[in-house]
């Protein structure tokens, strides 16, 4: 296949990926502009950040009023993830020019990094991976920007008896439901969902981090201990 | 908004998200990440996901007493079960969603 063909079918390749996005953009709109955000500041924290869940936890921190050391803390926490993405996927990007290593490393995301991952095998060589790396990366983005745009300008269109903001839950459940790999996975995803509502009177708002610390020390020692369970 | 507040969390934020993106991306060369360090990695969407989305369900406030205001909870169980055995995202959405709306019109 030619270049532009390989990015066009990575670009296409999203598609399955794209509707179950759409709602998570539309409410991080809403949510932006409810909160008090004006358009221009929604969409230049959706630009600047490209982070859903970050996003979102950051908008609701600041209507809180938490400092913002905690709000940047916790939204660098939900997305230390991508250094897991930026590892797997340097095995390619790393032939990349420098320009081209920035913008691979800014259109990194959960959903561009599963589709890549789930097409290495049929991709024939590090080039056709960055081609079609490439038009995954740009499909998201468009259409990421597109969906929060349009939260930005309808959202109080919406009714609110079609409770779309159970979408964000939901969408974050099925984000996490593909990544437990194991019996360990899932009894640390159960650990931080007790613990998440256990510690939801802590000061400060710091329920979150100390539940994902004590998630990632649990997995420590589940690695440390090799335990198989 | 106080607009010196809100930048002064996300330019920071940005910034941050966007190195951790280029970690590996621009060090592969000179740094290798062990198998326990990448296994471990793979454990942060379990640790933190859950934690995000246990108290957006659990203290949502409802309508139905029949739950205890807590009909998203049923929901979102049904959802669960749809993800599990699908793992499709739109679907798993849709699933809860309309569950959401089942309750309502059977209980409401």
């Amino acid at each position: 296949m030619i270049k532009t063909d390989i990015f066009k079918y990575g670009f296409k390749s999203m598609f399955p990926v794209i509707p179950g996005m759409i709602p998570f953009g539309l409410i991080m709109g809403t949510v932006g502009i409810t909160s008090g955000l004006s358009l221009p500041e929604t969409m230049g924290l959706n630009f600047l950040v490209f982070g859903g869940a970050s996003q979102l936890v950051a908008v609701d921190l600041m209507t809180k009023n938490t400092s913002s050391y905690l709000i940047i803390f916790t939204g660098i926490i939900i997305n230390l993830r991508f250094i897991l993405y930026s590892a797997a996927n340097s095995v390619f990007l790393k032939e990349c020019s420098f320009l081209f290593k920035l913008m691979g490393a800014y259109l990194l995301t959960d959903q561009s990094y599963a589709v890549t991952s789930a097409k290495e095998t049929e991709l024939r060589s590090n080039t056709e991976r960055i081609h079609f790396y490439f038009g995954c990366g740009l499909c998201m983005f468009v259409f990421w920007n597109l969906s929060v745009l349009l939260g930005c300008l309808f959202g109080n269109i919406v009714p609110s008896s079609l409770s779309l903001d159970f979408a964000v839950p939901l969408s974050f459940m099925a984000l996490t439901i593909p990544a437990l790999k194991s019996k360990s996975y899932y009894f640390i995803a159960i650990q931080s969902l007790v613990l998440s509502i256990l510690f939801i009177n802590l000061p400060f708002n710091l329920g979150l981090i100390v539940t994902a610390s004590l998630g990632i020390f649990s997995s420590y020692l589940f690695i440390k201990f090799k335990r198989k369970i | 908004m106080n607009s010196y507040y809100l930048w002064s969390s996300i330019i920071p934020l940005s910034i941050g998200t966007f190195l951790i993106r280029s970690s590996f991306i621009f060090l592969s060369d000179k740094f290798k990440l062990n198998d326990e360090i990448k296994l471990l990695f793979s454990y942060i969407p379990a640790s933190v996901l859950p934690a995000l989305l246990g108290p957006m369900v659990y203290f949502h406030k409802g309508e139905i007493d029949f739950f205890n205001y807590h009909e998203r909870l049923i929901a979102f169980l049904f959802g669960c079960i749809i993800c599990f055995y699908t793992k499709n995202i739109f679907l798993t959405i849709i699933a809860g969603l309309l569950g959401l709306y089942f309750l309502r019109l059977q209980f409401l």
